[in-house]
């Protein structure tokens, strides 16, 4: 009964990834051959390993540039979305008004828009002839920045397309505390957000360890918002992959970079692996 | 009921409270003395925890005022209310020890570490807990989470302590355990104390006085004797007790059933004679075998209660239940009479003087 899902997983995700990383690795054989036979810049070996590629990709200027932009605005993205979720979490959680009822209608409205069609919009909303420059230019502020193609304009998207899902995530665990915890705090003499504090944020930990990994590993590994948002250059590893692979037929060198932004992903990951681990040891003490 | 002279204590005046366009509470009053407990008694949605939410804070009372020692509560949050609040489901935080529960509102009028560790001790130890003190609340009992909550409640040393049905969720045993500790723990420390209920063996065991609601008004507010005794109204007899209820004519020899049957009645609240309701206690239905005066009765049904005997009879055609012995000879025929009656007119008690008048 084990076997099926076993090979599944085997077919379709460790050989291709076995077979990537000996690519990386400078062995070009097997299934690398054919993606080996037309590509550029190749660092090859015939016996053992070389991490040729990775010194080049490491040592490459504009590499690393995407490398920082990509580590900026995933930690903007995550800390952004972490607290406007809560934010949103939380008034929807203590409020019950029919504002509150639209916020969270219209808070989970963006998971329906598709990602090219939200970056677009995106783009002319803040491009140079868009709608906020245009506002604040008759507002009379004339100096105000372009953020259409920056890495600004990439993190708003990026916030713009993770929010939802951190909105709902936090929402439900946030419901998920009875109203007897929270009065029980308010009570005992706490005031409302000594109660967030020592009640409701306690309670949270897993949703916001959720909304802050997911959201991080979605960044890492975005592509539509940053080529259609952001600068030519420095941009988010997704766009420059693209371009090491297609545009200056270097797959290997693409291949590497996957490797370092999956070594990133797989450090978000382990955090959120700590976080469950954490909770389910107290969970056999809580519940 | 109201005496502005002894402010101490807790006073409910005029209170009124909609909620969803209905009324819950309605022109509420209620005055409970110092260091008494008083049980809201009532059917389910009858307003009992609308109104220990208002005296808690939890919510605004639309009309009067909540006083405690004479000050008026009712614009303050919950934070800065004297009373303390045992909630329903203990509403224990989970992310926390007992000790770290217990603590809490200690922690928050920030007092010395020492200070709030014998605190809390001394509180675990008044519910019986010190063992406990450093366990998860899922990790506990049902009963001691309970206590735990009572000790997180009462380490504030409140003004007014709350608490909203805390034993609904402990099994009959259990219950009747914890309202006893409940009960020696309040007198102990003379807090004053309202307990929300709908079980009446409950208030009637635990009470200095109770306040029996009804669609959101106290129907009547007395010691347990008096409330058992001398139900005010219909509503009261039928809720608080069991009680046989006929429409009748009393006359000189007796209450005449509307099925026909002349029940002769050693004590009455009014001997007045006319049209009544009579309600009569089980207990105060008397059988006897040999036919010396009473009503004729034949017997339908016995049911055994443990420590007495519960007789469903047909009186001329109206059923009729009795407590007696559990020894008594089981048989087909008796006799019954009234050894004491109360009577009724549109639902109210009608009450002619203190001393029992007997009537042959
Ligand atoms: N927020 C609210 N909005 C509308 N109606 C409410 C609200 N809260 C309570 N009610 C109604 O008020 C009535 C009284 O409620 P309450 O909780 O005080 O009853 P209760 O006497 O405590 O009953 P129970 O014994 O079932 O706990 C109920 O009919 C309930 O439906
Ligand atoms: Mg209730």
């Amino acid at each position: 009964m084990v076997l099926p899902p076993v090979a599944v997983v085997a077919v379709f995700i460790g050989f291709p990834v076995g077979a990537a990383i000996a690519y990386t690795l400078g062995r070009a054989g097997g299934p690398n051959s054919t993606v080996a036979l037309l590509a550029q810049r190749q660092h090859i070996v015939h016996h053992g390993v070389t991490t040729a590629a990775y010194r080049e990709v490491l040592g490459n200027p504009h590499v690393r540039a995407d490398l920082w932009a990509t580590v900026w605005v995933t930690l903007v993205t995550i800390v952004v979305v972490v607290l406007l979720s809560w934010a949103i979490g939380l008034y929807l959680r203590l409020s019950d008004t029919r504002i509150s009822r639209i916020v969270s209608a219209l808070s989970v409205i963006p998971l329906f828009i598709p990602v090219v069609i939200a970056s677009y919009a995106i783009l002319t909303f803040y491009a140079s002839q868009g709608f906020i420059k245009t506002l604040a230019y008759h507002l009379g502020w004339h100096s105000f920045p372009t953020l259409g193609y920056t890495l600004t304009a990439v993190a708003i998207g990026e916030i713009w397309v993770n929010v939802p899902f951190g909105v709902l995530m936090m929402s439900s665990g946030l419901n998920s505390v009875p109203n007897a915890l929270i009065e029980a705090a308010r009570d005992s003499g706490a005031s409302l957000p000594r109660t967030v504090r020592s009640v409701l944020l306690p309670m949270n930990v897993i949703p916001t360890v959720i909304v802050a990994t997911f959201t991080g590993i979605y960044v890492l590994g975005s592509f539509t918002v940053p080529y259609l948002t952001g600068p030519s250059a420095p941009n988010l590893m997704g766009v420059s992959m693209a371009n090491f692979f297609s545009a200056f037929n270097q797959p290997q060198q693409a291949e590497v970079m996957a490797m370092i932004v999956f070594v990133l992903a797989v450090g978000i990951g382990t955090i959120y692996v700590w976080a469950n681990v954490r909770a389910s040891k107290r969970a056999s003490i809580t519940s | 009921m109201t005496d502005a002279q002894t402010p101490a204590g807790l006073l409910i005046d005029r209170v009124s409270k909609d909620l969803g366009g209905r009324t819950i509470v309605s022109d509420m009053q209620l005055e409970v003395h110092a260091g008494e407990l008083t049980c809201l008694l009532g059917p389910s949605g009858c307003g009992k925890t609308t109104t220990l939410r208002m005296i808690g804070g939890f919510l605004q009372p639309d009309a009067g005022a909540i006083l405690i020692d004479g000050s008026d509560i009712s614009r303050l949050p919950p934070e800065k209310r004297p009373t303390a609040m045992v909630f329903q489901n203990y509403a224990l935080w989970p992310h926390m020890t007992v000790f770290k529960n217990v603590s809490f509102g200690l922690r928050l009028r920030k007092l010395p570490k020492a200070e709030i560790r014998e605190r809390v001790e001394n509180v675990l130890e008044l519910v019986g807990l010190t063992h406990h003190i450093h366990s998860y609340p899922a990790r506990i009992s049902g009963g001691e989470q309970q206590r735990v909550a009572l000790a997180r409640a009462l380490v504030l040393e409140p003004k007014v302590l709350l608490l909203d049905e805390p034993l609904s969720n402990l099994d009959a045993k259990l219950r009747v355990r914890v309202r006893e500790d409940i009960r020696e723990i309040q007198q102990r420390i003379g807090i004053t104390t309202i307990f929300v209920t709908h079980d009446q063996d409950e208030a009637l065991s635990l009470s200095d006085r109770i306040a029996v609601m009804s669609g959101g008004r106290v129907e009547q507010y007395a010691d347990p004797r008096t409330l058992y005794r001398h139900p005010a109204t219909h509503f009261v007899a039928s809720f608080v007790g069991a009680m046989n209820f006929y429409t009748g004519t009393l006359g000189g020899d007796g209450f005449r059933l509307a099925g026909g049957a002349q029940v002769p009645v050693d004590s009455l609240s009014s001997r007045t004679p006319g049209e009544y309701e009579i309600g009569v206690r089980p207990e105060d239905v008397t059988v006897s075998s040999n036919g010396d005066g009473g009503a004729e009765a034949s017997v339908v049904r016995e049911i055994q209660r443990g420590h007495y005997k519960e007789l469903v009879l047909d009186v001329g055609g109206d059923e009729m239940r009795a407590f007696v012995a559990p020894d008594l000879p089981a048989v087909d025929r008796l006799r019954v009479r009234f050894s004491r009656g109360v009577l009724y007119r549109d639902g109210v008690l009608q009450e002619q003087s203190e001393s029992p008048v007997a009537v042959r």
